[in-house]
């Protein structure tokens, strides 16, 4: 019962989060736990450059606009997006991939904690230079 | 004109599970492994993404992974009494063709298969007596054991990420897990996936009645994974489109993003797509086998592959067609009881109840392939005592969901009109509020209930179709009956609004519509080349450097899905071929 009330809640969450209200990115974030919440983007995206996998590379990522690089095959919803990404335009598209650029390809429903998303952009930034 | 290549060290005909775990376990062993697969190259990257995925017309209807049934199909009859009609359209089952097989469009249940079907005869006769077996039910012991499997079903689970909850960790019942499990030495490498309503439901429901009831084990990563070999698994993301379709999120356990990608990074191997393999083919003396003859379906042209080795790996039907069509071994005569080859067909049954609870939501869009919670009270519980209910085997039963389609799953009342304004209010009405219960069940061996060549139809190689000859027996009638009892005991308790009860199946098998894809035997396993095809190393009896691996050596079927013994033995086999057949090749059992 507990989980249905989790579900109920995560559900209210997803609906609200979905305005664009957010919550400015949080500045020096854990770089170790970061790490580890990198497990989620792995099975897809690669910090090496050139490596195009189910997601494109990360590669230099914040020095990047949203659908640029030339041998991945982007949604056209990501192209037209107009994002440059910075640790704010990460953390807003981390917290609802759907709701910041909706039909955009990645599966990924998105990371509800703040303190994870910041860790996560904190390990990003050294980790795609 | 066929050209013949040059000669390599194994040859794998199919490349799902089966040829995948034996590509990368040869490779790495340092053999030159040739994979002929006659389905397309598939990846996660160009083909299990947006836009082309969640597509219920391209993946459920018109079949897009699945076998073609315009090229090769099976004819099909409920006894030798009928003419078997081809199968033109796929329906009851859905076998894979592409790379990464059936393993693509799986769901991922994983189960260990245990001594209760390894020693079948021997428990029955020993508990009840000779005579509780009917004279035609030609079940028989397999010749392995669970302990000889248990490394091997463990290297399955880490391989392909199955979540789930230990029952019986060296003996140690633990709270949650599936108390009858045959003991594991460890857990499960994931934690059970989030359950979702209709599973709590069914779970609470279950406990309340006495039973035991556990999150079913699936290769639906609960979390990133990482496996042993390296593969990273994405999170799954409970989208609702598992079972036939390819996993977007890198989250199914699947052959084409675990074991295929490393043995394609090994140079010593080579995967040719689109590759039919027609024949295998023999020495003058029949005691070996030197080769594969294939054709390229793109181009028609024609190859010898000869190989010192040859492995079948193919869909279990398939394997045990190209058996026939190459005449390793004695078909098998249903009438003289003579011959193995085709012997043991079996299939699975079941009954299944929907549930109404108005002002309920379960969101049936939203849930992994393994999203249900399951009891085995009546399957592997050597307790539950078959004799007043007069069946061999057993059930498991399940509440939850696996793959409810947005546009073709439509529960509704019974008594609503198939279609029209009615049927529109019932759907919208009711399409929040359904869940199921289910019991799937086992099917025993019969001697009616097998394979041959048929006398009539041909593919498009201009070879005989195969001939499946089978229909459910009184055993599975009788079982039915129980199974139905018990999922209507445990759905009247959770009180329904409206309940579809479960009926025990008592009308004739048809290949409508989807049931299982959990065809097993044909060419089984067992003690002595008198009753099986293959040893337990699921080597051939007859030539000792041909392996048939898959659920083809199945010799009967449980009420389980068969990939997680699939899956071990395919390790089980590569570890005999690597540590004992190639340095000293001949029979791994005197027969």
């Amino acid at each position: 019962m507990i989980d249905v009330i989790r579900l109920m809640l995560a559900l209210f969450f997803a609906l609200f989060m979905a305005l664009p209200v957010t919550a400015p990115a949080r500045a020096g974030g854990d770089a170790a736990g970061g790490e580890a919440r990198f497990k989620d983007c792995a099975a897809c995206h690669k910090l090496e450059p050139g490596i195009n996998n189910v997601g494109p590379s990360l590669h230099a990522i914040f020095t990047r606009k949203a659908g640029e690089l030339a041998d991945f095959r982007y949604s056209p919803a990501m192209k037209r997006s107009g994002i440059v990404w910075t640790a704010e335009t990460l953390d807003k598209f981390l917290s609802d991939p759907q709701g910041m650029v909706p039909g955009n390809r990645m599966p990924y429903a998105g990371m509800a904690s703040a303190d994870d998303r910041a860790n996560l952009i904190t390990y990003l930034q050294n980790a795609t230079k | 004109m066929t050209t013949k290549l040059g000669e390599v060290d194994v040859v794998i005909v199919g490349l799902g599970w089966t040829g995948g775990i034996l590509a990368k376990e040869l490779t790495e062993a340092g053999l030159k492994v040739v994979a002929l697969e006659r389905g397309a190259p598939r990846s996660s990257e160009n083909d299990y993404s947006l836009p082309n995925i969640r597509d219920e017309l391209r993946y459920v209807v018109r079949h897009d992974l699945m076998q073609n049934t315009a090229r090769d199909t099976i004819t099909v009859r409920n006894n030798p009494k009928q003419e078997a009609l081809p199968m033109r359209r796929l329906g009851s089952f859905l076998p894979g063709e592409v790379v990464g097989g059936s393993g693509v469009h799986w769901s991922g249940h994983t189960w260990r298969w245990t001594d209760m079907e390894f020693k079948i005869r021997s428990n029955y006769e020993e508990r009840y007596g000779r005579k509780f077996i009917p004279d035609d039910m030609t079940i028989q012991d397999w010749g392995i054991t669970y302990a000889e499997l248990e490394p091997y079903y463990d290297k399955f689970e880490y391989t392909a990420a199955v979540s789930g909850k230990a029952g019986n960790i060296a003996g140690q019942i633990l709270a949650g897990g599936n108390p009858f499990e045959a003991p594991r030495v460890r857990d499960y490498p994931l934690p059970p996936l989030t359950p979702i309503l209709a599973s709590e439901m069914f779970t609470n429901a279950a406990r309340n009645a006495g039973y035991h009831p556990f999150p079913r084990p699936s290769a639906n990563a609960s979390q990133p994974y990482t496996n042993p070999d390296g593969a990273q698994f994405g999170g799954c993301q409970y989208c609702g489109y598992c079972q036939r379709f390819g996993c977007e999120a890198n989250a199914k356990g699947s052959p084409h993003m675990t074991v295929i990608p490393i043995a394609m990074r090994n140079p010593n191997f080579e995967l040719r797509t689109h590759s039919w393999v027609t024949k295998v083919l023999k020495d003058s003396d029949g005691k070996r086998v030197t080769g594969v003859t294939y054709t390229n379906v793109l181009n028609g042209e024609e190859f010898e592959q000869p190989a010192t080795i040859v492995l079948l790996c193919a869909y279990a039907i398939n394997n045990v067609h190209l058996m026939l069509l190459s005449g390793i071994g004695t078909p098998y005569d249903p009438v003289d009881q003579k011959g193995v080859v085709g012997k043991n067909y079996c299939y699975q049954t079941g009954a299944s109840a929907t549930l109404f609870f108005e002002g309920k939501y379960f969101n049936p869009f939203m849930n992994a392939g393994g999203s249900n919670a399951t009891i085995d009270d009546f399957n592997i519980n050597w307790t539950f005592d078959r004799a007043p209910h007069n069946f061999v085997g057993g059930y498991n039963v399940s509440g939850g969901f696996n793959t409810p389609l947005p546009i073709g799953y439509r529960p509704v009342p019974s008594g609503t009109p198939q279609w029209g304004s009615e049927w529109k209010r019932a759907t919208a009405k009711w399409y929040q509020t359904a869940m199921v219960i289910n019991a799937s069940g086992s099917v025993m061996a019969n001697r009616h209930n097998c394979f041959d060549l048929d006398p009539t139809y041909r593919n498009a190689f201009g070879q005989p179709l195969m001939r499946m000859t089978f229909d459910y027996q009184s055993n599975e009638h009788r079982m039915g009956v129980h199974a139905a009892g018990v999922v209507n005991e445990i759905a009247k308790s959770m009180n329904p609004t409206k309940l579809n009860p479960a009926t025990a199946r008592t009308e004739p098998w048809t290949v409508v519509p989807y049931q299982s894809t959990h065809n097993t035997g044909g060419t089984i396993m067992g003690t002595n080349p008198r009753d099986s095809v293959l040893n337990k190393y699921l080597q051939s009896w007859d030539c000792h450097n041909l392996f048939v691996v898959g659920a083809n050596a199945f010799p009967h079927n449980s009420s389980y899905n068969p990939t997680g013994p699939v899956g071990a033995l395919a390790y089980w086999t590569a570890d005999a071929i690597k540590n004992r057949y190639v340095k000293n090749p001949g029979p791994l059992v005197q027969a």
